[in-house]
Protein backbone atom coordinates (compact mmCIF):
# COMPACT_ATOMS: atom_id res chain seq x y z
CA UNK A 1 0.00 0.00 0.00
CA UNK A 2 1.08 3.53 -0.04
CA UNK A 3 1.17 6.22 2.66
CA UNK A 4 0.52 9.29 2.95
CA UNK A 5 4.24 10.73 2.57
CA UNK A 6 4.12 13.18 5.54
CA UNK A 7 3.85 10.52 8.19
CA UNK A 8 2.37 11.83 11.45
CA UNK A 9 4.09 11.20 14.64
CA UNK A 10 1.31 11.42 17.58
CA UNK A 11 1.07 10.86 21.01
CA UNK A 12 -2.31 9.57 21.95
CA UNK A 13 -3.00 12.61 24.11
CA UNK A 14 -2.34 15.25 22.02
CA UNK A 15 0.64 17.10 20.53
CA UNK A 16 4.34 16.02 20.51
CA UNK A 17 5.45 17.93 23.75
CA UNK A 18 8.85 18.21 21.95
CA UNK A 19 7.44 19.97 18.60
CA UNK A 20 6.55 23.98 19.44
CA UNK A 21 3.33 24.33 18.07
CA UNK A 22 3.70 26.96 15.49
CA UNK A 23 6.44 24.38 13.88
CA UNK A 24 3.76 21.50 14.19
CA UNK A 25 0.72 23.54 12.61
CA UNK A 26 3.03 24.87 9.96
CA UNK A 27 4.41 20.91 8.89
CA UNK A 28 0.28 20.63 8.58
CA UNK A 29 -0.61 23.77 6.62
CA UNK A 30 2.44 22.81 4.50
CA UNK A 31 1.61 18.68 4.62
CA UNK A 32 -1.97 19.10 3.78
CA UNK A 33 -1.62 21.45 0.59
CA UNK A 34 -2.75 19.51 -2.37
CA UNK A 35 -0.43 18.77 -4.41
CA UNK A 36 2.35 20.02 -2.74
CA UNK A 37 3.15 16.69 -0.44
CA UNK A 38 -0.06 14.79 0.08
CA UNK A 39 -1.35 12.60 -3.51
CA UNK A 40 -4.85 11.85 -2.57
CA UNK A 41 -4.89 8.73 -4.16
CA UNK A 42 -3.09 7.28 -0.82
CA UNK A 43 -4.80 6.30 2.58
CA UNK A 44 -4.17 8.82 5.42
CA UNK A 45 -1.58 7.13 8.31
CA UNK A 46 -0.81 7.95 11.68
CA UNK A 47 1.92 6.43 13.81
CA UNK A 48 1.51 6.42 17.36
CA UNK A 49 2.87 4.17 19.99
CA UNK A 50 -0.70 2.18 19.64
CA UNK A 51 0.38 1.28 16.06
CA UNK A 52 -1.23 2.21 12.76
CA UNK A 53 -3.94 3.94 12.05
CA UNK A 54 -5.01 3.67 8.25
CA UNK A 55 -7.40 5.75 7.08
CA UNK A 56 -8.87 5.40 3.36
CA UNK A 57 -12.05 7.36 1.29
CA UNK A 58 -12.28 7.62 -2.58
CA UNK A 59 -9.88 8.31 -4.69
CA UNK A 60 -7.46 6.55 -2.34
CA UNK A 61 -7.49 3.04 -3.44
CA UNK A 62 -8.04 0.27 -1.14
CA UNK A 63 -4.92 -1.02 0.90
CA UNK A 64 -3.38 -4.25 -0.90
CA UNK A 65 -1.76 -5.13 2.34
CA UNK A 66 -1.44 -3.83 5.52
CA UNK A 67 0.54 -3.10 8.44
CA UNK A 68 1.42 -5.59 11.10
CA UNK A 69 0.63 -3.01 13.59
CA UNK A 70 -2.27 -1.58 12.35
CA UNK A 71 -5.07 -0.97 15.23
CA UNK A 72 -7.59 1.06 13.34
CA UNK A 73 -8.52 0.47 10.11
CA UNK A 74 -11.22 3.18 8.14
CA UNK A 75 -12.43 2.01 4.81
CA UNK A 76 -15.80 4.60 3.92
CA UNK A 77 -17.55 5.44 1.16
CA UNK A 78 -16.17 3.22 -1.73
CA UNK A 79 -18.47 2.04 -4.03
CA UNK A 80 -18.35 -1.48 -3.16
CA UNK A 81 -20.62 -4.36 -3.29
CA UNK A 82 -17.94 -6.91 -1.82
CA UNK A 83 -14.64 -6.49 -0.20
CA UNK A 84 -11.55 -8.41 -1.04
CA UNK A 85 -12.24 -11.60 1.13
CA UNK A 86 -8.21 -10.85 2.55
CA UNK A 87 -8.53 -7.37 3.39
CA UNK A 88 -7.66 -7.76 6.34
CA UNK A 89 -5.10 -10.27 5.99
CA UNK A 90 -1.70 -9.62 8.72
CA UNK A 91 -3.79 -6.98 10.59
CA UNK A 92 -3.74 -9.34 13.84
CA UNK A 93 -3.74 -6.15 15.97
CA UNK A 94 -7.00 -4.67 14.45
CA UNK A 95 -9.04 -3.48 17.19
CA UNK A 96 -11.52 -0.94 15.14
CA UNK A 97 -12.74 -1.40 11.40
CA UNK A 98 -15.30 0.99 10.17
CA UNK A 99 -16.75 0.60 6.92
CA UNK A 100 -19.45 2.58 6.66
CA UNK A 101 -21.03 3.86 3.96
CA UNK A 102 -19.72 1.60 1.57
CA UNK A 103 -22.39 -0.20 -0.38
CA UNK A 104 -21.26 -3.77 1.13
CA UNK A 105 -24.24 -6.38 -0.04
CA UNK A 106 -22.22 -9.62 1.24
CA UNK A 107 -19.57 -10.27 3.73
CA UNK A 108 -17.28 -12.76 3.03
CA UNK A 109 -17.82 -15.80 6.29
CA UNK A 110 -13.80 -15.38 6.84
CA UNK A 111 -12.84 -12.05 6.83
CA UNK A 112 -12.60 -11.21 10.06
CA UNK A 113 -10.70 -14.45 11.11
CA UNK A 114 -7.26 -12.36 10.77
CA UNK A 115 -8.50 -9.98 13.33
CA UNK A 116 -9.27 -11.78 17.02
CA UNK A 117 -9.01 -8.86 18.75
CA UNK A 118 -11.33 -6.68 17.10
CA UNK A 119 -13.32 -4.65 19.88
CA UNK A 120 -15.44 -2.27 17.37
CA UNK A 121 -17.26 -3.14 14.10
CA UNK A 122 -18.59 -0.58 11.93
CA UNK A 123 -20.90 -1.33 9.20
CA UNK A 124 -23.23 1.78 8.97
CA UNK A 125 -24.96 2.59 5.99
CA UNK A 126 -24.00 -0.56 3.78
CA UNK A 127 -26.64 -3.06 1.83
CA UNK A 128 -26.60 -6.00 3.91
CA UNK A 129 -29.34 -8.19 3.97
CA UNK A 130 -27.94 -11.28 5.71
CA UNK A 131 -24.55 -12.31 7.98
CA UNK A 132 -22.75 -15.50 6.64
CA UNK A 133 -22.81 -17.91 9.81
CA UNK A 134 -19.47 -18.49 11.65
CA UNK A 135 -18.90 -14.65 10.33
CA UNK A 136 -18.02 -13.71 14.31
CA UNK A 137 -16.52 -17.13 15.17
CA UNK A 138 -12.97 -15.42 16.13
CA UNK A 139 -14.92 -12.14 17.87
CA UNK A 140 -15.02 -12.95 21.28
CA UNK A 141 -13.13 -9.62 22.08
CA UNK A 142 -15.92 -7.76 19.84
CA UNK A 143 -17.64 -5.35 21.83
CA UNK A 144 -19.34 -2.50 19.66
CA UNK A 145 -21.26 -3.80 16.23
CA UNK A 146 -23.02 -1.10 14.62
CA UNK A 147 -25.41 -2.98 11.56
CA UNK A 148 -27.33 0.31 11.66
CA UNK A 149 -29.00 1.14 7.95
CA UNK A 150 -28.55 -2.10 6.10
CA UNK A 151 -31.31 -3.77 4.59
CA UNK A 152 -31.51 -6.78 6.81
CA UNK A 153 -35.33 -8.12 6.82
CA UNK A 154 -34.99 -10.90 8.73
CA UNK A 155 -32.21 -11.83 11.33
CA UNK A 156 -31.33 -15.92 12.82
CA UNK A 157 -29.56 -15.40 16.07
CA UNK A 158 -27.02 -18.07 14.79
CA UNK A 159 -25.70 -15.36 12.58
CA UNK A 160 -24.41 -13.85 16.02
CA UNK A 161 -22.87 -16.63 17.31
CA UNK A 162 -19.53 -16.17 19.20
CA UNK A 163 -19.62 -12.25 20.44
CA UNK A 164 -19.15 -13.59 23.85
CA UNK A 165 -18.16 -9.58 24.79
CA UNK A 166 -21.14 -7.87 23.00
CA UNK A 167 -21.65 -4.61 24.67
CA UNK A 168 -23.26 -2.33 21.66
CA UNK A 169 -25.55 -3.77 19.11
CA UNK A 170 -27.36 -1.65 16.97
CA UNK A 171 -29.81 -2.86 14.15
CA UNK A 172 -31.78 0.35 13.62
CA UNK A 173 -32.77 1.32 10.72
CA UNK A 174 -33.04 -1.80 9.18
CA UNK A 175 -36.34 -3.76 7.69
CA UNK A 176 -36.71 -5.61 10.67
CA UNK A 177 -40.69 -6.78 10.99
CA UNK A 178 -39.98 -9.75 13.56
CA UNK A 179 -37.35 -11.24 15.91
CA UNK A 180 -36.14 -14.52 16.21
CA UNK A 181 -36.73 -16.24 19.74
CA UNK A 182 -33.58 -16.70 21.40
CA UNK A 183 -31.60 -14.15 19.60
CA UNK A 184 -30.28 -12.16 23.12
CA UNK A 185 -30.05 -15.67 25.25
CA UNK A 186 -26.15 -16.19 25.05
CA UNK A 187 -25.16 -12.59 25.61
CA UNK A 188 -24.04 -11.72 29.53
CA UNK A 189 -22.02 -8.74 28.77
CA UNK A 190 -25.09 -6.59 26.31
CA UNK A 191 -25.65 -2.82 27.84
CA UNK A 192 -27.07 -1.53 25.20
CA UNK A 193 -29.87 -2.77 22.07
CA UNK A 194 -30.61 -0.45 19.39
CA UNK A 195 -33.42 -1.44 17.26
CA UNK A 196 -34.93 1.20 16.36
CA UNK A 197 -36.26 2.69 12.80
CA UNK A 198 -37.50 -1.21 11.75
CA UNK A 199 -40.65 -2.22 11.08
CA UNK A 200 -41.27 -4.77 14.26
CA UNK A 201 -44.96 -4.78 14.93
CA UNK A 202 -44.63 -7.36 18.01
CA UNK A 203 -41.63 -9.03 20.27
CA UNK A 204 -40.71 -12.19 21.34
CA UNK A 205 -42.33 -11.65 24.61
CA UNK A 206 -38.76 -13.54 26.01
CA UNK A 207 -36.38 -11.12 24.13
CA UNK A 208 -34.67 -9.41 26.73
CA UNK A 209 -34.37 -12.59 28.73
CA UNK A 210 -31.14 -14.23 29.28
CA UNK A 211 -28.01 -13.62 31.42
CA UNK A 212 -27.76 -9.80 29.78
CA UNK A 213 -28.11 -6.85 31.47
CA UNK A 214 -29.40 -4.08 29.78
CA UNK A 215 -29.09 -0.72 30.38
CA UNK A 216 -30.23 1.28 26.99
CA UNK A 217 -33.32 -0.24 25.07
CA UNK A 218 -34.08 1.80 21.43
CA UNK A 219 -37.62 0.55 20.28
CA UNK A 220 -38.26 3.81 19.03
CA UNK A 221 -39.81 4.19 15.36
CA UNK A 222 -40.98 0.51 14.91
CA UNK A 223 -44.76 -0.53 14.95
CA UNK A 224 -45.73 -1.79 17.61
CA UNK A 225 -49.16 -1.60 19.14
CA UNK A 226 -48.83 -3.33 22.85
CA UNK A 227 -46.62 -3.56 25.31
CA UNK A 228 -46.80 -6.17 27.27
CA UNK A 229 -45.95 -6.92 31.24
CA UNK A 230 -43.37 -9.69 30.57
CA UNK A 231 -40.99 -7.91 28.15
CA UNK A 232 -38.89 -5.53 30.57
CA UNK A 233 -39.34 -8.09 33.51
CA UNK A 234 -36.08 -9.56 32.50
CA UNK A 235 -33.99 -6.10 33.00
CA UNK A 236 -34.23 -4.55 35.89
CA UNK A 237 -31.14 -2.39 35.25
CA UNK A 238 -33.01 -0.74 32.62
CA UNK A 239 -31.91 3.20 32.72
CA UNK A 240 -32.85 4.28 29.16
CA UNK A 241 -36.07 3.26 27.40
CA UNK A 242 -37.24 4.53 23.93
CA UNK A 243 -40.88 3.54 23.09
CA UNK A 244 -41.44 6.82 21.47
CA UNK A 245 -43.24 7.16 17.38
CA UNK A 246 -44.98 3.44 17.99
CA UNK A 247 -48.60 2.47 17.27
CA UNK A 248 -48.89 1.73 20.93
CA UNK A 249 -52.68 1.93 22.17
CA UNK A 250 -52.29 -0.30 25.34
CA UNK A 251 -50.14 -0.70 27.66
CA UNK A 252 -49.76 -3.61 30.18
CA UNK A 253 -50.34 -2.69 34.23
CA UNK A 254 -47.07 -4.54 35.41
CA UNK A 255 -44.92 -3.37 32.21
CA UNK A 256 -42.45 -1.23 34.04
CA UNK A 257 -42.71 -3.15 37.39
CA UNK A 258 -39.49 -3.70 38.83
CA UNK A 259 -37.73 -0.81 36.71
CA UNK A 260 -36.40 1.08 39.36
CA UNK A 261 -33.25 2.75 38.13
CA UNK A 262 -35.01 3.95 34.92
CA UNK A 263 -34.05 7.51 34.18
CA UNK A 264 -35.42 8.32 30.62
CA UNK A 265 -38.50 6.99 29.61
CA UNK A 266 -40.25 8.37 25.84
CA UNK A 267 -43.46 6.69 25.00
CA UNK A 268 -44.02 10.31 22.70
CA UNK A 269 -45.99 9.77 19.80
CA UNK A 270 -47.70 6.68 20.29
CA UNK A 271 -51.52 5.71 20.42
CA UNK A 272 -52.22 6.27 23.72
CA UNK A 273 -55.82 7.33 25.15
CA UNK A 274 -54.97 5.35 28.38
CA UNK A 275 -53.17 3.89 30.48
CA UNK A 276 -53.61 1.41 33.64
CA UNK A 277 -53.54 2.28 37.22
CA UNK A 278 -50.67 1.70 38.96
CA UNK A 279 -48.31 2.07 35.85
CA UNK A 280 -46.42 4.23 37.38
CA UNK A 281 -45.93 3.28 40.27
CA UNK A 282 -42.50 1.66 39.74
CA UNK A 283 -41.00 4.57 38.48
CA UNK A 284 -39.40 8.01 40.63
CA UNK A 285 -40.13 6.64 43.82
CA UNK A 286 -39.41 8.61 46.90
CA UNK A 287 -35.99 9.30 47.46
CA UNK A 288 -34.82 8.50 43.39
CA UNK A 289 -35.70 10.97 40.58
CA UNK A 290 -35.98 9.67 37.28
CA UNK A 291 -32.76 11.11 35.89
CA UNK A 292 -33.17 12.80 32.89
CA UNK A 293 -37.07 12.37 32.58
CA UNK A 294 -39.73 11.29 30.06
CA UNK A 295 -42.36 12.24 27.65
CA UNK A 296 -46.05 11.19 26.82
CA UNK A 297 -46.62 13.87 24.10
CA UNK A 298 -47.80 13.45 21.23
CA UNK A 299 -50.66 11.19 21.83
CA UNK A 300 -54.41 11.03 22.06
CA UNK A 301 -54.84 11.13 25.75
CA UNK A 302 -59.08 11.05 27.27
CA UNK A 303 -58.57 13.20 30.07
CA UNK A 304 -61.48 11.39 32.47
CA UNK A 305 -61.36 9.74 35.89
CA UNK A 306 -59.37 6.79 34.69
CA UNK A 307 -56.30 8.84 34.32
CA UNK A 308 -56.28 9.96 38.16
CA UNK A 309 -53.54 8.15 38.57
CA UNK A 310 -51.16 9.46 36.19
CA UNK A 311 -51.98 12.90 37.25
CA UNK A 312 -51.24 12.35 40.66
CA UNK A 313 -47.66 11.35 38.89
CA UNK A 314 -47.40 13.45 37.05
CA UNK A 315 -47.87 16.67 40.24
CA UNK A 316 -44.91 14.75 41.84
CA UNK A 317 -43.06 14.63 38.26
CA UNK A 318 -43.47 17.26 36.54
CA UNK A 319 -40.19 18.85 36.59
CA UNK A 320 -39.15 15.92 34.33
CA UNK A 321 -41.58 16.20 32.21
CA UNK A 322 -40.52 16.81 28.25
CA UNK A 323 -42.67 18.24 25.74
CA UNK A 324 -44.96 19.87 28.33
CA UNK A 325 -46.66 22.00 25.71
CA UNK A 326 -47.27 18.79 23.46
CA UNK A 327 -48.96 16.68 26.22
CA UNK A 328 -52.89 17.51 25.72
CA UNK A 329 -55.52 15.92 26.22
CA UNK A 330 -57.67 14.96 22.62
CA UNK A 331 -61.23 14.22 25.08
CA UNK A 332 -63.63 14.30 26.42
CA UNK A 333 -65.02 17.31 24.79
CA UNK A 334 -64.94 19.71 27.83
CA UNK A 335 -61.05 19.29 28.17
CA UNK A 336 -60.14 18.92 24.67
CA UNK A 337 -56.90 20.96 23.48
CA UNK A 338 -55.53 21.28 27.11
CA UNK A 339 -52.32 20.14 28.47
CA UNK A 340 -51.99 16.77 30.88
CA UNK A 341 -50.49 18.95 33.33
CA UNK A 342 -53.62 21.55 33.36
CA UNK A 343 -56.04 19.02 33.97
CA UNK A 344 -53.72 17.39 36.63
CA UNK A 345 -53.78 20.33 38.34
CA UNK A 346 -57.65 21.01 38.78
CA UNK A 347 -58.07 17.82 40.50
CA UNK B 1 -34.12 28.77 16.10
CA UNK B 2 -34.00 25.22 17.58
CA UNK B 3 -35.92 23.76 20.53
CA UNK B 4 -33.16 23.19 23.20
CA UNK B 5 -35.65 20.74 25.50
CA UNK B 6 -36.18 18.73 22.30
CA UNK B 7 -32.27 19.21 21.65
CA UNK B 8 -31.79 17.59 25.54
CA UNK B 9 -34.15 14.69 24.42
CA UNK B 10 -32.19 13.61 21.62
CA UNK B 11 -28.76 14.27 23.01
CA UNK B 12 -30.16 11.57 25.36
CA UNK B 13 -31.39 9.57 23.10
CA UNK B 14 -28.29 9.34 20.09
CA UNK B 15 -25.21 10.92 21.87
CA UNK B 16 -25.31 10.13 25.81
CA UNK B 17 -23.71 7.05 25.44
CA UNK B 18 -20.63 8.72 24.38
CA UNK B 19 -20.31 11.55 25.40
CA UNK B 20 -20.92 14.00 28.62
CA UNK B 21 -21.61 18.19 28.60
CA UNK B 22 -21.12 19.15 32.02
CA UNK B 23 -17.63 20.81 32.59
CA UNK B 24 -15.18 18.04 33.97
CA UNK B 25 -17.23 15.69 33.18
CA UNK B 26 -16.28 12.61 32.28
CA UNK B 27 -15.01 11.09 29.07
CA UNK B 28 -16.81 8.44 27.41
CA UNK B 29 -15.89 6.58 24.30
CA UNK B 30 -16.11 10.02 22.84
CA UNK B 31 -14.92 13.25 25.13
CA UNK B 32 -16.62 15.46 27.56
CA UNK B 33 -18.12 18.82 25.22
CA UNK B 34 -17.82 20.85 27.63
CA UNK B 35 -16.46 24.48 25.68
CA UNK B 36 -17.51 23.33 22.18
CA UNK B 37 -18.25 26.58 20.94
CA UNK B 38 -15.83 28.47 19.30
CA UNK B 39 -11.55 28.30 19.97
CA UNK B 40 -11.28 25.87 22.29
CA UNK B 41 -7.78 24.77 22.49
CA UNK B 42 -7.73 22.13 25.16
CA UNK B 43 -10.43 20.60 23.14
CA UNK B 44 -9.61 17.66 20.33
CA UNK B 45 -11.32 14.67 19.05
CA UNK B 46 -9.79 12.21 17.15
CA UNK B 47 -6.22 12.22 14.90
CA UNK B 48 -8.49 13.54 11.43
CA UNK B 49 -10.59 15.90 13.80
CA UNK B 50 -7.56 17.78 14.92
CA UNK B 51 -6.02 18.00 11.38
CA UNK B 52 -8.61 19.40 9.93
CA UNK B 53 -8.49 22.45 11.95
CA UNK B 54 -11.99 22.78 12.50
CA UNK B 55 -13.61 25.82 15.08
CA UNK B 56 -16.83 24.33 16.46
CA UNK B 57 -20.11 26.72 15.88
CA UNK B 58 -23.58 26.15 14.78
CA UNK B 59 -22.74 26.23 11.23
CA UNK B 60 -19.81 23.35 11.42
CA UNK B 61 -21.87 21.85 13.98
CA UNK B 62 -24.71 21.80 11.20
CA UNK B 63 -22.64 19.93 8.65
CA UNK B 64 -20.59 17.45 11.15
CA UNK B 65 -24.07 16.19 12.61
CA UNK B 66 -26.06 15.48 9.81
CA UNK B 67 -22.88 12.79 8.46
CA UNK B 68 -20.07 12.90 10.89
CA UNK B 69 -18.07 10.67 8.73
CA UNK B 70 -18.58 12.17 5.26
CA UNK B 71 -17.33 15.73 7.04
CA UNK B 72 -14.72 14.47 9.21
CA UNK B 73 -13.43 11.09 7.12
CA UNK B 74 -12.23 8.81 9.62
CA UNK B 75 -13.82 9.96 12.34
CA UNK B 76 -14.18 7.39 15.09
CA UNK B 77 -17.64 8.40 15.81
CA UNK B 78 -19.94 5.30 15.05
CA UNK B 79 -22.66 7.97 15.25
CA UNK B 80 -24.40 8.33 11.76
CA UNK B 81 -25.56 11.46 11.89
CA UNK B 82 -29.04 13.16 12.24
CA UNK B 83 -30.83 13.84 8.88
CA UNK B 84 -33.28 16.27 9.92
CA UNK B 85 -32.60 19.76 10.03
CA UNK B 86 -34.88 20.48 12.61
CA UNK B 87 -33.19 17.43 15.01
CA UNK B 88 -29.25 19.16 14.35
CA UNK B 89 -30.76 22.63 15.58
CA UNK B 90 -32.76 21.36 18.61
CA UNK B 91 -29.56 19.65 19.55
CA UNK B 92 -27.47 22.67 18.58
CA UNK B 93 -29.37 25.14 21.15
CA UNK B 94 -29.13 22.24 23.91
CA UNK B 95 -25.29 22.47 23.57
CA UNK B 96 -24.86 26.11 22.84
CA UNK B 97 -26.47 25.91 26.75
CA UNK B 98 -25.16 23.04 28.10
CA UNK B 99 -21.67 23.31 26.84
CA UNK B 100 -20.59 26.55 28.07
Amino acid sequence: MSFWSGQQYQSPGGFDPQLPRTLFLLLLSVASARGVTQNPKDCVAFQSEKGSSISCHPPAELPSSLPADTFHLVLELFNLTQLPPDILKGASKLQELHLSSNRLESLAAEFLLPAPQLRVLDLTRNALTRLPPGLFQASAALETVVLKENQLEVLEASWLHGLKALGFLDLSGNRLRKLPAGLLANFTLLRTLDLGGNQLETLPPDLLRGPLRLQRLHLEGNRLQVLGKELLEPQPDLRYLFLNDNKLAKVAAGAFRGLRQLDMLDLSNNSLASVPEGLWAPLAQPGRDMQDGFDISGNPWICDQKLNDLYRWLEATKDKMFSQNATRCAGPEAVKGQTLLAVAGSQ
Amino acid sequence: MGDAEAGKKIFIQKCAQSHTVEKGGKHKTGPNLWGLFGQSPGFSYTDANKNKGIIWGEETLMEYLENPKKYIPGTKMVFAGLKKKSEREDLIQYLKWATS
